[in-house]
């Protein structure tokens, strides 16, 4: 009884605690809206705002030329406006281009284009495969140092039928070619495997091996900001001193990229 | 074999450095090189928060096939890409139960009454039919209907299962930072716990409330 009391308040003290980290990250990163708000002019004949940001949400108020608006929140392609009158609303990038500041000189709204694919940075996706023909799922996320060069980390879990594999590794990925659509790259890394069997399996014990891995693949870039990817990957178990173990692995993912 | 002479190769260099050595004294110091033709333009780079991150708690009932409804709860971390797509991270906690079992099996089929499911799941959502939700006469929220689907995985009984998911939910937004969120899942995984290989359909359903920053 004073074991299972004394569990209770331990997991309450951990979520307390985790709580306490997600409200504090949230407001880190600009939850609460900032004082200081940016005021244009609208230069095109007239904006349209709407209740949602969306463009399937009703348009309930429009701005004309000249008038000043204050924008104060952006939600993917929309941003949240404010009239001279005090009316709020979404409004699509696109109406925002051309708008002017307030000494007069041209705003920085613009598209997803291809340089901001070329110029990406951090990336993100999850895949799903064949390893060793078990199911595999895996995310990754990767960091561009330079146009050709990356590193990238991955996490991984095999599900098979008679044990389950986590796994994750460390590349440095190198990509010749970043400016074409269709470009291919390869990787090399290593990281750590954990085998666990089956609770069903008899006699079974959890063992954990030392991976290399080697990496060739295919990025296709969608659109905006999306990306499709091909991976084909050799990895290298070291099981033990004088054994080592190959699995290949083939899968297909779907990424974003900031 | 022809040597050039010391003396020629002073007068080819002379050739070369001669001229640099004229222009450099041409330029007095301090003066600029080029005049500028336009005026130096200010661009002022706007500075908007954004709430495209999106975390959400949320509770209901999951049945596991074979075994019956329990309560579920669970959080999930979005991130909206476009208006229309998302992806999503969801984590879930159950318990499961084989009281109906032991009605006729003594023994039960699990180890204990109740044993844990735990699942984790990435998806992908597409916000479809978007429109207007009205509480009473006088206000209208934003809402919209998605639909969604990924794979993850489930622990069950000290084993890892690929699951797939799919399924379909509504938002309502109460503000620009909050929304209530209503979503109906089916998750897909293959069960052996009753002797034979078999895949399984789990439905949840869950409400909750969504976070937005």
């Amino acid at each position: 009884m004073q074991d299972e009391l004394s569990f209770v308040t331990a997991r309450l003290l951990t979520t307390v605690r985790l709580l306490t980290w997600i409200v504090a990250i949230a407001l880190a990163s600009g939850w609460v809206p900032a004082s200081a708000v940016e005021q244009v002019q609208v230069t095109d004949p007239y904006i349209e705002l709407r209740t949602g940001p969306g463009r399937g949400y009703p348009i309930f108020y429009v701005a004309e030329r000249n008038e000043w608006i204050e924008i104060r929140l952006r939600h993917t392609d929309w941003f949240l406006v404010r009239t001279a009158k005090g009316k709020e609303g979404w409004v699509k990038r696109e109406q925002l281009e051309t708008t002017l500041t307030q000494i007069g000189t041209k705003t920085t709204f613009r598209d997803i284009l291809l340089d901001d694919y070329l110029r990406r940075r951090l990336e993100f996706g999850s895949a799903y495969g064949h390893f060793k023909s078990e199911p595999m799922l895996k995310v990754w996320m990767s960091y561009n140092l330079t146009d050709t060069l990356a590193v990238e980390a991955t996490g991984g879990q095999v599900q098979g039928v008679f044990s389950g594999t986590d796994l994750w590794h460390l590349n440095l990925m190198v990509q010749p070619w970043p400016d074409w659509r269709l470009a291919p790259f390869f990787g090399l890394g290593f990281g750590k495997l954990t085998n666990i069997p089956n609770a069903s399996l008899v006699g079974a014990i959890t063992s954990d091996a030392k991976l290399a891995d080697a990496t060739i693949g295919m990025r296709f870039h969608l659109t905006d900001r999306f990306i499709a990817r091909l991976d084909y990957t050799q990895y290298v178990a070291y099981i033990a001193d004088n054994r080592t173990d190959q699995y290949r692995a083939i899968t297909i993912g779907l990424g974003f990229f900031f | 074999m022809h040597n050039p002479g010391p003396w020629k190769v002073l007068l080819v260099a002379a050739l070369f450095v001669g001229p640099m050595a004229y222009a450099a004294d041409q330029q007095p110091a301090g003066e600029q090189v080029i005049q500028p033709q336009l005026d130096r333009r200010d661009v002022k780079v706007l500075h908007i928060p954004s709430n495209d991150f999106e975390f959400g708690l949320f509770t209901g009932d999951y049945n596991t096939e074979y075994f019956g409804v329990d309560l579920v709860g669970g959080a999930r971390l979005g991130y909206h890409i476009t208006e229309d797509f998302f992806a999503e991270a969801v984590y879930g906690d159950t318990r499961v139960t084989d009281e109906v079992f032991r009605q006729i099996l003594p023994g039960g089929v699990f180890r204990n009454v109740k044993e844990r499911l735990s699942y984790y799941e990435l998806s992908a959502g597409i916000n479809v039919l978007p429109g207007e939700l009205f509480f009473w006469k006088h206000t209208a929220r934003p809402c919209a209907l998605y639909l969604i689907a990924g794979l993850g995985s489930t622990k069950f009984l000290d084993k890892r299962h690929l699951t797939a998911n799919a399924g379909f939910g509504v938002r309502v937004w109460l503000a620009n930072w909050a929304a209530l969120q209503v979503d109906m899942r089916d998750h897909i995984f293959s069960l052996d716990v009753l002797g034979q290989q078999r895949s399984t359909q789990n439905l949840e359903f869950s409400g909750g409330v969504t976070f937005f920053f």
